[in-house]
Order: C-alpha cells, then sequence, then structure tokens
C-alpha cells in the first residue's frame, strides 16, 4: 500500500515531512504513528493506513512535495487504494495573475475603467474578488484590498461569472459561493474542463476532501460524543480566525442606564406588540444611538484598506443573529442611519426572522460597516466579540439587569435602582486608538441615557 | 315574452277561428317582432352614444324570419345563429336586459360581459349562441340535432344563417351529413341580397344562394317571402313536422332585406339608389300591424302591446345602464368547466 | 396484467369508457366498419352498434362540429382527425369554438368534446401526415392537451379525458401504435395534469414527451452504462394542464434540464418548459438548458432523411453528452 502526502486542509496543497517514525524495513500495525507532517499553518501527526513492513521510504525529512506523492510503501495485507487521486487543486490566484491576463477578457462583467485599469496593471481574475459595490460590483478599494491581501467583505464573495481558469460560474453555483462565503479559487471543479459544479461546492461545503486522519495521541480523551462541525460554523470558524489574525483587537466596555429606554419601553410596549406582533427590545434603541454616536465618531464606521482607513458614508448595520446554536449569520440593515426607531425595530425583526428561516438573500448578508452582537437575552455580563471583517470595530449587547446604582443629585448622593447593561466594542487597533473608542462609547452612553424616546418613536 | 291576449268577439271572428294560425300566435309574432325592433333601434342609438362598444350587426328589417320560427318551434328546440344574433335570441325569450347589458359590457349582460354582441347565447332558453365565424354553426347546429337523435326526443336544431354562408366549405359539409344521418336539423337562409358588402349575385353561381343548392343535397327547394311572419311561421311548421318525423334536414331560402349596413362601422353605400326605400315599403313590420287590423284586431289592443313593448324596452335600457361593468375577477374565470383558467401547477 | 399494445389501448380504452356512459359516442372518418385506418378502434362498432360508433364522410368540419353540437347538447362525444395535420383543416371548429364556448358564454356553455388524433412522424409519410402539432393545440387557450407514451397511459388518460367535461385533444403518435405494454386489471383511469418519472438518475433530467420518451429511456441507458451520465426522464403526459411542480422538483435535484421534442424547433412544447425553469428555477441550475427537437423544416419521406431529422437515441446521446459536463 501507499502512503501519500495527505492534504491538511483546503487550500493546502503542499507539505513537508518533518518527521519520520520508522525506517526501511520496520513493521507496522495499522494506525501507528508513521510520520509527520508540516504545513504553513500546522503539524500533524499521521498514523499508518495499514498494517505491514515499510519497504520503501522515498520522501526524506524536510522535504516539500505535493499532496497525494507517494511518501512510503508498506507491504501488507489490507492492500488498499491508498494513493489517494490527487485532487485537481485549484490554480492560486498567484498563478493567474503570473499569466497577466487582460481586462478586456472580462468586458462580460461590468467593470470600472479604474478597475480595469488596476486589474490589467496587477494581472487579476475579477472573477476572484470580491465586490463590495453596488449588487456586488467590483471597486477599486476592492482590487487594492485584494492585492494588499485584505480578507473579504463581510464574508461573503460576490463572484463575477468566470473563476480564476476563466471557466463558467453557473448560476447554482455563484449562489451557493455567495451563500457560503466562498472563493471559487478555493474549490477545485470536476466538469468540463475543470468547470465547478454545483456538486463541487456542496461537496465542498460539507468538507468532503478527507483529511489526514488526526493522531489519536493529541491529548483527547476517548470516547464521548463526534459530532460533525456544521457547514456555517466551518464557515463561521474559518471567518473568526482570520479576522483575528488581521486585527488587533482591543476591548473597551460602558456601563450604560437604560432607564429612560425601559420607560419608553413600557410606555409603548403593549400598543407596540399588538400593532406589530412583536415585542420592542432594546436592541433598536441600541442601533439608533450607535447611528447617531458614529454620526459624530466616523472613524468607527470604516474600513482598513492597504495604507487607508476607509470611512463609509452609509451605516449599514450587521445584526448577529444565533441559528438556534447552531451557526451565525450577520444580516444588514442598510442605511441604518436613516431610520428611526421604529423602523430599525421592523428591519432588524425581518432579517432575524429570515435568517432563521434560511430566506435571506445574498444582497442582505453584503455591504456592512459596524456590527451589533446581542447576547442580552441570555443575561451574560460582557461579551468581547471578534470583529465582522473588514470592519473595524463590533459591539456588544448583554444583559440588562436591575442594579443598585449612586445617583448624585445637589442634594447629595443616593441609591437607585436602575436598569444597567454593559455595551462592549471591540476594536481594531490599526483603525483608531483607546481615547477614540472611549469617546464614541461616551457618547453612545449618552445618547442612550439621555434621549427622549418618547419623541423619537412618535 | 308576449302577453297573451284574450280572443275578442268581432266581425270576423268566425275567420280567425278558421285561421290555420289564430289571433293568439299572431299577437305573439307581433310582439316579438316589435321587441326585436325596439331593442335594435335602441342599440342603434346606445352606439351612438358610445355606450356600446367595439361593433354591432344589426337585424332591423329582418324581425319576421326570427320571430316566426322561434313562435313556430318549441321551448326544447334548439337554435343556432349568427353574429347578426339579437333578434334571435331575443325571439327565444332571453331578457332585453340581459341582451342590451351584453351589448354594452355589464354585468347583467347575458354573458357577463364576457362574449359581446356576435356571441349572445341563453342556453336555458335553447339559444344555444351567435357565432362569428361564418359557417362554423351550421355543423355544430348538425350536432345538436344528431345528439337529439340519439337520445330519442323529438327536438329540432334550427340553424339562421346569411347568403354569405352558402359559399364556405362547412355549409356543404354540414348539408350533406344532415342529410346521410336524416338529421333533424332546418336550416334557415336569410338572404338580404348581400354578403357583407358584395352583392350575392357577385359571389355565387347560382341565383338562389342556399334555395338553388338544396337538390345537391337531395333537399328540396324551398323559397319564401322572409318579410312576411305568417309565411315564415307556417314553412317553419312544416319543416319542423318533417324533422319530428324523422324526415331530416330542410332548406329555407328566406328573401329578406336588412335596413342598416352590415356592421355599424358599414354606411353601406353599396346599395344602388331607391333599393332600401323600395324595401323599406316591404318593412316586415308595419305590415304585419295592417294584417293584424285586417283580421279584426282592435286598435286600441295594438297600441296596448306596442306601449309595453315600449315601457319594457325602456326600463331594461335603464337597468342595463345601471348594470355595472364586470368585476376583475371575471377575466381570469371560466376557462374550464371548474370555473377556474389554471394550466399548471 | 395483461400486454396491449399502443394500438390496442385506444380501442380499449374508448371501450372502457362507452360500456361505462351511455352518453359517449364516437364518430370519424373509417372508424366503425374498418376499425380505423390505424386499426385503433377495431370491434367498437360490434360492441357499441352503429348508432353509437358512426363512420362519417370525409368532412372534418362536419366532423367536429357536429361532436361540439351534440357535446353542447348532453353527450359526451369523442371524434377522430385520421392524421393530426387535418388540423389544419378544420382548426376553427378546435381553436375558435371548442375552446372559446364557454369563456365568452361565461359558463353557460360546455364543451365535453375528447377529439383523438393520429400523430407524428417516423413512419416514412411524408411531410403532410407526419407533424407533431401538439404545440399548436397547447398553445390555445381553453384547450386541455393530452399526449401518452404508453398503453397504459393511452388507456388511463383517454378514460379521463372522456370523463373530463372541458375539451381535450389526445394525441396519439402513431410510430407509437405497435408499441407493447402492461396493462393494470380493471378500470383504469389516469388523472390529466399528471407527469410519471420512469427513470430517476443525478446527473440531468431529461424531460421528453410521447414518442421521444422511449428514446430518452434508451438514450439514459446508454449515458448511463458508457458515459457515467445518470439521467432523470420525466414525461409530463399532459401539456395542459401541465405538471410544472413535478418537471422543476426534478430538475432542482439534478441542476440540468434537456427537453426532448418531436416538434419542429420553434415553438415546440418544450420551449414554455425552459422558459418556466429559466424564470422560476434559475438559481438551481448548474448549466444552460438544451432542448434537442427535430430541426425548423418540413420532414422529408426518404427513410434515411426522416430518421436524420427526427432526434435519434444517437442525437439524444450526443448532445447531452457534450452539454452536460
Amino acid at each position: 500500500m501507499n502512503v501519500v502526502m495527505p492534504q491538511l486542509g483546503e487550500t493546502v496543497a503542499e507539505g513537508t515531512v518533518s518527521v519520520w517514525h520508522k525506517t526501511v524495513g520496520e513493521s507496522i500495525a495499522e494506525n501507528e504513528l508513521l510520520f509527520e507532517v508540516s504545513t504553513d499553518k500546522v503539524e500533524v501527526e499521521v498514523p499508518a493506513p495499514a498494517s505491514g513492513v515499510i519497504t520503501e521510504i522515498r520522501v526524506s525529512v524536510g522535504e516539500t512535495v505535493d499532496v497525494g506523492t507517494i511518501l512510503a510503501v508498506i507491504d501488507g495485507p489490507g492492500e488498499g487504494t491508498g494513493e489517494r487521486k490527487p485532487d485537481t487543486v485549484a490554480a492560486p490566484a498567484a498563478a493567474a495573475s503570473a499569466s497577466a491576463t487582460t481586462a478586456s477578457q472580462y468586458d462580460d462583467i461590468r467593470l470600472s475603467p479604474a478597475v480595469r485599469k488596476l486589474i490589467g496593471e496587477h494581472g487579476i481574475d475579477p472573477g476572484v474578488i470580491a465586490g463590495t459595490g453596488v449588487k456586488g460590483r467590483i471597486t477599486k478599494a476592492d482590487v487594492l484590498a485584494h492585492v494588499s491581501g485584505g480578507v473579504p467583505s463581510t464574508g461573503i464573495v460576490t463572484a463575477g461569472n468566470r473563476d480564476a481558469r476563466g471557466q463558467p460560474l453557473s448560476p447554482v453555483v455563484r449562489r451557493l459561493l455567495a451563500e457560503h462565503g466562498l472563493d471559487p479559487a478555493r474549490i477545485p471543479g470536476t466538469g468540463k474542463d475543470g468547470r465547478i459544479k454545483r456538486d463541487d461546492v456542496l461537496g465542498f461545503v460539507n468538507g468532503g476532501k478527507p483529511a489526514a486522519a488526526r493522531s489519536p495521541g493529541t491529548g483527547v480523551p476517548a470516547g464521548g460524543q463526534v459530532i460533525s462541525l456544521s457547514r456555517i460554523r466551518k464557515l463561521t470558524g474559518d471567518h473568526m480566525v482570520r479576522s483575528k489574525a488581521t486585527s488587533p483587537h482591543v476591548l473597551q466596555a460602558v456601563e450604560v442606564d437604560f432607564a429612560r429606554v425601559e420607560r419608553a419601553r413600557t410606555a409603548h410596549g403593549a400598543a407596540w406588540k399588538s400593532d406589530r406582533g412583536f415585542a420592542l427590545t432594546y436592541l433598536p434603541f441600541i442601533a439608533w444611538s450607535v447611528c447617531k454616536a458614529i454620526g459624530d465618531f466616523p472613524h468607527i464606521n470604516a474600513s482598513i484598506v492597504g495604507d487607508t482607513l476607509v470611512l463609509h458614508d452609509r451605516v449599514n448595520l450587521g445584526i448577529a443573529v444565533d441559528l438556534g446554536f447552531e451557526g451565525l449569520m450577520v444580516p444588514v440593515a442598510k442605511d441604518a442611519q436613516a431610520l428611526d426607531i421604529a423602523g430599525l425595530a421592523v428591519t432588524i425583526r425581518d432579517l432575524s426572522v429570515r435568517a432563521r428561516d434560511g430566506k435571506l438573500s445574498p444582497d442582505d448578508l453584503t455591504e456592512g460597516t459596524y456590527t451589533l452582537s446581542n447576547s442580552g437575552p441570555f443575561g451574560t455580563l460582557i461579551t468581547a466579540p471578534i470583529i465582522n471583517q473588514p470592519q473595524v470595530a463590533i459591539l456588544s449587547s448583554d444583559g440588562v439587569r436591575k442594579k443598585p446604582v449612586v445617583i448624585e443629585s445637589e442634594d447629595g448622593d443616593a441609591i437607585g435602582i436602575r436598569p444597567v447593561g454593559v455595551l462592549a466594542q471591540s476594536f481594531d487597533h490599526r483603525a483608531f486608538d483607546g481615547a477614540y473608542s472611549a469617546a464614541f462609547l461616551n457618547r453612545l452612553r449618552e445618547i442612550i441615557e439621555a434621549t427622549d424616546w418618547s419623541a423619537e418613536l412618535g | 315574452m308576449a302577453t297573451k291576449k284574450k280572443k275578442k268577439a268581432t266581425a270576423v271572428a268566425s275567420s280567425l277561428a278558421n285561421d290555420d294560425i289564430g289571433e293568439a300566435r299572431r299577437l305573439e309574432l307581433y310582439t316579438t317582432q316589435l321587441e326585436c325592433r325596439g331593442v335594435e333601434q335602441k342599440a342603434h342609438d346606445l352606439f351612438l352614444q358610445n355606450l356600446i362598444k367595439g361593433t354591432s350587426h344589426l337585424g332591423i328589417g329582418q324581425e319576421a324570419i326570427a320571430a316566426g320560427f322561434a313562435v313556430a318551434m318549441q321551448p326544447t328546440d334548439y337554435t343556432f345563429c349568427t353574429y347578426r344574433g339579437h333578434n334571435h335570441t331575443l325571439a327565444r325569450g332571453a331578457s332585453m336586459t340581459g341582451v342590451l347589458g351584453e351589448l354594452m359590457g355589464r354585468q347583467c349582460g347575458l354573458l357577463g360581459g364576457k362574449g359581446g354582441s356576435m356571441h349572445l347565447t341563453s342556453v336555458e332558453h335553447g339559444a344555444m349562441g351567435s357565432y362569428a365565424i361564418i359557417g362554423a354553426h351550421l355543423p355544430i347546429a348538425m350536432g345538436a340535432a344528431w345528439s337529439a337523435q340519439y337520445r330519442g326526443t323529438d327536438q329540432v336544431s334550427i340553424c339562421f344563417f346569411g347568403d354569405g354562408t352558402t359559399n364556405i366549405g362547412a355549409f356543404h359539409e354540414a348539408l350533406n351529413m344532415s342529410q346521410i344521418w336524416k338529421l333533424p336539423v332546418v336550416f334557415v337562409c336569410e338572404n338580404n341580397l348581400y354578403m357583407e358588402y358584395t352583392p350575392i349575385s357577385e359571389v355565387t353561381a347560382v341565383e338562389h344562394p342556399a334555395a338553388d343548392r338544396a337538390s345537391a343535397y337531395g333537399m328540396e327547394r324551398i323559397i319564401v317571402d322572409g318579410n312576411d311572419a305568417d309565411e315564415i311561421y307556417r314553412t317553419a311548421q312544416a319543416a319542423f313536422a318533417r324533422a319530428r318525423a324523422g324526415d331530416g334536414p330542410s332548406l329555407i331560402e328566406a328573401m329578406t332585406y336588412r335596413h342598416s349596413g352590415h356592421s355599424r362601422a358599414d354606411p353601406a353605400t353599396y346599395r344602388p339608389a331607391g333599393e332600401l326605400e323600395a324595401w323599406k315599403k316591404r318593412d316586415p313590420i308595419p305590415n304585419y300591424r295592417q294584417r293584424l287590423l285586417e283580421f279584426g284586431i282592435a286598435e286600441s289592443d295594438i297600441v296596448s302591446i306596442e306601449n309595453d313593448v315600449t315601457r319594457r324596452i325602456d326600463e331594461a335600457v335603464e337597468t342595463a345602464k345601471a348594470s355595472p361593468p364586470p368585476a376583475e375577477e371575471a377575466l381570469m374565470r371560466q376557462v374550464w368547466a371548474d370555473g377556474g383558467s389554471a394550466w399548471r401547477n | 396484467m395483461a400486454e396491449l399494445t399502443y394500438r390496442e389501448a385506444v380501442a380499449a380504452g374508448i371501450a372502457q369508457e362507452m360500456k361505462r356512459d351511455p352518453n359517449v359516442v364516437f364518430l370519424g372518418e373509417d372508424v366503425a366498419a374498418a376499425g380505423g385506418v390505424f386499426k385503433t378502434t377495431v370491434g367498437l362498432l360490434e360492441e357499441f352498434g352503429p348508432d353509437r360508433v358512426r363512420d362519417t364522410p370525409i368532412s372534418e368540419q362536419a366532423i367536429l362540429g357536429a361532436a361540439m353540437g351534440a357535446a353542447m347538447t348532453g353527450l359526451r362525444p369523442i371524434a377522430e382527425i385520421m392524421f393530426s395535420d387535418f388540423f389544419a383543416v378544420c382548426w376553427d371548429l378546435v381553436a375558435n369554438e371548442m375552446a372559446k364556448s364557454r369563456y365568452m358564454t361565461d359558463g353557460q356553455v360546455s364543451v365535453p368534446v375528447v377529439i383523438r388524433t393520429a400523430n407524428g412522424g417516423g413512419v416514412r409519410f411524408g411531410a403532410q401526415h407526419s407533424q407533431s402539432v401538439e404545440n399548436w393545440a397547447m398553445a390555445v387557450p381553453g384547450l386541455k392537451v393530452v399526449a401518452p407514451s404508453t398503453p397504459a397511459d393511452v388507456i388511463g388518460l383517454l378514460a379521463a379525458s372522456i370523463r373530463d367535461d372541458d375539451p381535450v385533444v389526445f394525441f396519439e403518435q402513431k410510430s407509437l401504435y405497435a408499441s407493447k405494454g402492461e396493462i393494470p386489471d380493471g378500470e383504469h383511469v389516469v388523472p390529466l395534469g399528471q407527469a410519471s418519472v420512469p427513470r430517476r438518475g443525478k446527473d440531468v433530467t431529461i424531460v421528453a414527451l410521447a414518442a421521444m420518451v422511449p428514446r430518452a429511456l434508451a438514450a439514459a441507458e446508454i449515458l448511463a452504462a458508457d458515459h457515467g451520465i445518470d439521467a432523470t426522464v420525466v414525461d409530463p403526459r399532459t401539456l395542459v394542464p401541465l405538471d410544472t411542480r413535478t418537471i422543476l422538483e426534478e430538475t432542482v435535484k439534478t441542476g440540468r434540464l434537456v427537453t426532448v421534442e418531436e416538434n419542429p424547433r420553434l415553438c415546440g412544447w418544450g420551449a414554455e418548459i425552459v422558459s418556466i425553469a429559466s424564470e422560476e428555477i434559475f438559481y438551481d441550475l448548474d448549466g444552460p438548458i438544451v432542448r434537442i427537437t427535430t430541426p425548423h423544416i418540413p420532414l422529408p419521406s426518404a427513410d434515411a432523411l426522416e430518421d436524420l431529422a427526427l432526434p435519434s437515441v444517437e442525437r439524444i446521446v450526443k448532445t447531452i453528452r457534450t452539454s452536460v459536463d
């Protein structure tokens, strides 16, 4: 049986043997540790696929070979197909750029002159660029972000009509790519001329590539229940890892007195609920206040593109929605700055319902500029959220509960009981410093505590 | 329908009693012709007031044929007529409000506004449709006769059409097949001398477009004055008797004239000077009125009938005018027997 | 279960309904004494008598007119138009009269007629006796359009058509008359508007009608055995009412759609299905939709030429191989 270089990640194309635990002539049992492989991300111990005697070792320590290369041969019973077919790995974007593509090949995709110039200069296939413009159009900033290695916007890629290899992307493939936030360059195509087919995307999403079996000796206790990570969870996980790797996160928090909000909720809540069919929660008030505070602190609502901080005119609020503990989606309330509280409440409600019903469109998930994450219903104290790239900050609202607070007055201090909650912002320290963020949070608190909410509710 | 008048004792009562038609039938014939004429004239006026849209084919001048056959037939008989079918539909008993309403495209129309002037139908009265494609209804009328024969009833199917129809293929197919199957169908050609805008003589190989073709289909040559309701009545009775006895189809050519153009769009300038005036002297209605007087029916009774008809027509016009246009849901209904129009799931 | 030929199934279906309902009558050219020029109505005159099974002169307009008049007045006639090409002679009765009378009279008039006709080519009869014109009927609002591909469906759909209160045009494909199939025992009725799915696969959905169904199935076997393409075959069986739900569901499963139509190219029935699919399941399509049809020409009579014109098993295989990856 042939022992081959395993594929240790979807984008991993090669690996380096770092340790051989056996030598030629030694016998080995199935699942016994045989060798170790290192890639730029991870080190893995690889067990033997079968029992037998090592008759050949073809690749030595320190040698880097492609996935699928035969590393060793075991002679013994249980001859199976140890030789896995090397996947037709997608040519990385770098290879495409090396072939100096010209912009005129992509006349069927709407590209502005500036974009055309850039992709021509850099030899990029626009199909691999995440478009953050209107209806997923590729903007100049998108091209620059791609060139500088920025991560895709809000995790969702709106692919053009063709992939990096120039192969067509069918409607269902494009939809699936958008839904799952995938770069087609990562997906091997098994269709004609390497076209990505629907099943290729579905297979990829479901983690179809068999990864090397993890060595049992990694300190995880045996037994217990094994749960496959769902595709949404894996996607979310990927985003989180990338985000932390990209932005230096700083956490800052303020404690907010929600008394006025609570009064407004009490006064208007019953009528609201009977008119609209759903409850008036804290979140629309927080969202409204955030938009107002951003008006005074515009750097909060921005993205880092190369060496620039791009301030966004619109406040497109991402609302993190939990899907029954099965994963996270962040639909976007577009132009939240133009909505009043009622409008925000209705929009947030609609997005949440549609997210849970699986009825969001790709447009609902793009162009976010700031995100709100709400753990309030669970009564948590504080959360340190992870920034939703390519934004530069994210706010978490947690539980609001009655607490004793000191109320200052001319007649002296007294203890009162107020509904209090912590708002915590994680921000990207590349964009601004703690003082700016603190000033924003202070302003946010002021707005929530001092606004005449009944007037705003009308 | 006509109000039946009691027979009044007059000086000529004995001749009335001996007459094959009789006073009651005659009053029915007169009333029916009046109703037809009155409604058609209203239709003319309403068209000028732009309350009737599209086109209308008026049968003014040809009432005697519709009335004569209608009075002679049984309520269970079937009639089929052309797009010039207002008279024929009214004569079977369809309501004036229904006819006028349909012409004006209102909810109270016989067809709910769905069919219009050219397709007046009242199945409950045996009026099985007005047909706008020349000749199409001849074989359809034949089919109704076949159905009666198959079911063993004594129903007759009567088919009205114009002189122009005699030159289209379906005419010949229907006559031939009706004869070989001996079907109880009566074909009535209303020869008003013009096929649309052209004199019939210019487009027909024989002088009498229907009667001169009868022998080709084994039928008797029958020509009758289409403007004499009594003659029509008698001719109709004879044809019905033949049909009900199982002796097969008849082809009747009734000579008449239409006072207006082919349709509302036609000013009829193709008619030679004087022709219309000559035929107007043979206008069936004033002539029939005169005959009623000669038969001893009192002028006051006649006037009473005329007033009653006028009143009923005026009421019908007002009712129809007040009726709203069809509701939107009428658009998609009744393509299929289930009342809907769905072609997919 | 008995086995009957498609042509025997026609007579069996008519007989089943004529036994059931004394109002069912039947007329056409050479249908009674001769049992039909395609021998599809053998035995009916003997079983039901000359009042119910009638031969007519060569008078298509009169045949259909008689059927319509009888249908309007209580009977349930079946009329035969010998070759579907002849519809052109009497299309007024079908499209202007039968199809429209109920609508124009807002429901006063009922026309429960079934017009049976021998449709399609492949039998070397030449251009005026070989056309597939089910698409003509599909295009007229007010007509139901049926096109069975198997003897069992002939009986079942004929029964449903005769029991239907609307005008139905029943297209028998003459090239299928000799084909055989199993017939269920007892009374058999297949509701209109239900497609059948004689084969399920995962790579492509082929929608085929009438004589093209067996060809699509044969092509599917070759595609599976030799080319690793596993096809679903959907037989709509009726074009109006159309089982769009089944067609779309089966297409979403595979992501690819191909139609196989005997009509000439322009405005064949498949064009409508393609339009519906591209509008309603666009985002589930993994590639362009392809139609396989006869070219847009009259049909030639020489057998070598006619076989090139009609979609052959070979052409179906080749087209799917090149378009479905």
